[in-house]
C-alpha cells in the first residue's frame, strides 16, 4: 500500500502551501529559524547538563542544574511544533527518506535519556557510586544521540529521493 | 570604498581559496555543515545556561561555579568560526554580497564587544572575594544581550539562503547586496 495518496493530499492542504509557498519570512524561514533555535536549546542544555555529570563544573551541584529544565523543554516543544509544521510543508521529502526516521529515533532515543537521567538525580541515592557510574553512561549515551540526531537532520538536505508527491 | 572593498576580497578569496576544492567534494560542506549545528548548540548550551544564571535562573548556584561551563562555550564558537570560514573561503560572493551575512557579522560583533564588557565591568563583584549569589545589574543587562545576539545569530544563519544576492540592479546601498558584473 502506497502513502502517496497521503502526501498528495497533505501537500494540497491551505498549511502545506502557506509554509512552502508563502513569500512571508514568517513561513518557511521562520519556521527554520525557530526549529534552530529550538536545536540550540533543547540539543544545548541537553549536552551540557551531560557534560556536567562527567565532571565539568563540579561546583554545579545537579539537583540545581533541574532549575534549567523548562529551557531544555521548550526548545523541544518548540522544535516538535516547527518540526511538524515542516514536515506538513514537504511531507515527501522527510517521510520518504529513512535518515528522517533515525533522526526521530535519536530524539526520542536523547529524551527519554534525559528523563531517566532526570529521575536519578531526584532520587535519594544519587552520589552512590553505582548511580554515578549509570549516569555517566547515560550522558555519555545522550550526547552521543543528540549528535546523531543533529547530524541527521542536517543531513536530510542531501539525502532526500523525492522532493514532493 | 565599502564596496571596493567587497569586491577585491571576494575576487582575492575566489583566486587564492585554498579549501575550495576540498569543499566542493561530495561530503565535505554537509560535515562542515552539520559540525556548524553541533558547535551552535554547545554554544547555545553553554553561554546561553550562563547568561541565565546571570539573570538569576538557579539562583543558589555559584555564579564563579557556572562560569565553567563558558570555555565549551568559547569551543563551540571556535568550531563555527572555523567551518562558517571555510564556507567564505569556497563561495565568498553568496557571503559577502549577503544582507544577513551583514547582520550576522555585525550581531557577532556585539555578542562579542558585549562579553568583554562583562570581564571588564563585573568581573571583581561575580568572581572576587565574597561573590554575591544575585549578579549585578550591569551584568544582568549584559547577560540580555548576549542572549538576543546570540539568537540573532542564528537567525540571520539561518536566514542566509533566502537572501542570495542576486544581480545588482539601481543603486547600492552602503554595503553590496547583490553581484556586481
Amino acid at each position: 500500500m502506497s502513502i502517496d495518496p497521503f502526501l498528495v493530499w497533505l501537500e494540497s492542504t491551505a498549511l502545506s502551501e502557506w509554509v512552502v509557498g508563502s513569500p512571508s519570512l514568517l513561513a518557511f524561514p521562520g519556521i527554520l529559524a525557530l526549529h534552530a533555535i529550538g536545536m540550540g536549546l533543547a540539543a544545548g542544555l541537553a549536552a551540557v547538563l551531560d557534560l556536567r555529570i562527567l565532571g565539568v563544573a563540579p561546583g554545579v551541584p545537579l539537583v540545581e542544574f533541574r532549575r534549567f529544565q523548562p529551557v531544555l523543554w521548550g526548545g523541544f516543544w518548540l522544535n516538535a511544533v516547527s518540526g511538524v509544521l515542516l514536515l506538513v510543508g514537504y511531507p515527501t521529502k522527510a517521510l520518504t527518506n529513512p535518515v528522517f526516521y533515525l533522526k526521530l529515533v535519536l530524539i526520542a532515543a536523547a529524551m527519554a535519556l534525559f528523563v531517566r537521567i532526570d529521575r536519578l538525580i531526584r532520587s535519594s541515592d544519587a552520589s552512590a557510586p553505582a548511580t554515578a557510574r549509570s549516569l555517566r553512561r547515560l550522558a555519555i549515551t545522550s550526547l552521543v544521540c543528540w549528535g546523531g540526531a543533529i547530524t541527521a537532520g542536517r543531513l536530510l538536505a542531501y539525502t532526500y529521493h523525492r522532493l514532493r508527491a | 570604498m565599502l564596496h571596493a572593498a567587497q569586491i577585491w576580497l571576494v575576487h582575492a578569496i575566489e583566486r587564492h581559496s585554498p579549501v575550495a576544492t576540498l569543499m566542493r567534494t561530495h561530503w565535505a560542506w554537509p560535515i562542515a555543515e552539520s559540525l556548524h549545528f553541533l558547535g551552535l548548540s554547545l554554544l547555545v548550551g553553554a553561554i546561553g545556561s550562563f547568561d541565565l544564571r546571570l539573570l538569576g535562573v538557579a539562583r543558589r548556584v555559584p555564579i564563579a561555579a557556572m562560569h565553567r561551563l563558558v570555555p565549551w562555550g568559547i569551543l563551540g564558537f571556535a568550531i563555527n568560526a572555523s567551518t562558517g570560514l571555510l564556507f567564505l573561503l569556497t563561495e565568498p560572493d553568496q557571503y559577502l554580497y549577503n544582507p544577513s551575512f551583514h547582520f550576522k557579522l555585525l550581531a557577532l560583533g556585539i555578542a562579542g564587544v558585549n562579553a568583554g564588557l562583562f570581564y571588564a565591568t563585573s568581573y571583581r563583584q561575580v568572581f572576587g572575594a565574597s561573590p554575591s549569589l544575585d549578579a549585578p545589574r550591569r551584568a544582568k543587562m549584559i547577560a540580555l544581550v548576549s542572549l538576543t545576539a546570540w539568537i540573532t545569530v542564528i537567525v540571520c544563519g539561518r536566514m542566509l539562503t533566502f537572501y542570495r544576492p542576486g544581480d545588482c540592479v539601481g543603486t547600492p546601498g552602503v554595503l553590496l547586496t547583490c553581484q556586481p558584473r
